[in-house]
């Protein structure tokens, strides 16, 4: 499924945007993913230090707004800027970074205790797939205590986002996921 | 319709717009033609410097545009609260077209990209691009909430 299909199947009888906010750690590939999400040249990213927002896609009434707010240590006090009216949470891995997985799973943790994000499925991007050396998305969800999560809306997805390979089958869950016709919370 | 920022009546709100504004950079801005994503324009000039009305040459076709997708980076070494943008396009001085674009946070010593579609007014596609050009002002006012930190004013010219 391409990338308008997905966005044509996002239902919006409101008109509202979808607000996605993409986080994880330095280095994860936040910004490659914005980028191929909007089908830009991923040949010069560099660490993000502030945000990138972009409107991905607009059609109609449809419009998909992204934003990429950077990993590094010193701008995550800042992220809890940008929770209000976020309909999905990206969590991006980076899957090679192995010395990191407990700090992920930390500041996961801490998002997932947000009251703001209390009721907001969460896609995790199992990035860098493209490497051999990467972690399974099976091994990371072991080690990022998904399978505790309870009460959450929650997906993995393997991907690499240099190769553009697995984006958009995670945004194509993210549609699913807030179609309100599939929904059994309350979630609207 | 006033061309500089207007000072606030506040001592305290005038010097803290004024600190943001010295700390406030536009690093680029591009423009793009949102359905083929290829860009049309992009300028490294700081078009936000309130201190002279800048010039920009713009290809003709982008008239033809139905959405256009704008993007900027911008530096700011404080911190704004809730960063917006409204936009007004004069032709002679009466304005045919507005926005309003809301940012939100901006986190101190942060450098930041936003990029967003615009969709022009069915109206402004009428008027012939000879008539348009030098005649199009686009002045941009940079808010904190209600705080106007600057203005800017960009006359295009279409080529």
């Amino acid at each position: 499924m391409g990338l308008m299909d997905v966005l044509k199947s996002f239902k919006s009888p409101s008109g509202r945007e979808i607000r996605i906010l993409l986080l994880g750690l330095d280095n994860a590939g936040k910004t490659t993913i914005l980028k191929q999400l909007s089908s830009e040249d991923i040949q010069h990213v560099t660490p993000t230090k502030g945000f990138n927002v972009k409107t991905v896609a607009a059609m109609g009434d449809i419009r998909l707004n992204v934003w990429d707010i950077g990993g590094q240590r010193t701008i995550r006090p800042y992220w809890s800027n940008y929770y209000e009216n976020i309909d999905t949470l990206i969590f991006v891995i980076d899957s090679n970074d192995k010395k990191r997985f407990d700090e992920m799973n930390i500041e996961l943790g801490e998002l997932l205790d947000e009251e703001k994000l209390r009721k907001v499925p969460v896609l995790i991007f199992a990035n860098k797939q493209d490497l051999a050396t990467s972690a399974t998305s099976e091994e990371i969800t072991r080690k990022l205590d998904l399978d505790l999560l309870r009460d959450r809306t929650w997906h993995i997805q393997a991907c690499s986002a240099k190769l553009n390979e697995g984006i958009s089958d995670g945004i194509a869950w993210v549609a699913n996921t807030l179609k309100p016709t599939t929904s059994s919370s309350g979630k609207k | 319709m006033t061309t500089t920022a207007t000072r606030h009546p506040d001592p305290k709100m005038s010097e803290r717009a004024e600190s943001i504004l010295a700390g406030f950079k536009l690093n680029w801005m591009n423009l793009r033609d949102a359905e083929t994503g290829k860009v049309l324009w992009q300028s490294t000039e700081d078009m936000a410097d309130p201190k002279k009305e800048h010039k920009a040459h713009v290809p003709k076709n982008l008239l033809k545009c139905r959405t256009v997708s704008r993007e900027i980076n911008f530096t700011s070494s404080v911190k704004i609260e809730k960063f917006r943008l409204e936009q007004r396009v004069y032709l002679k001085g009466t304005i045919i077209e507005e926005w309003f674009f809301d940012f939100g946070f901006v986190i101190p010593d942060s450098t930041n990209t936003w990029q967003n579609m615009i969709e022009a007014a069915p109206e402004s596609q009428m008027f012939p691009p000879s008539l348009l050009s030098g005649n199009v002002v686009v002045e941009t006012l940079f808010y904190d909430g209600d705080l106007l930190v600057s203005t800017s004013r960009v006359r295009l010219y279409y080529d």
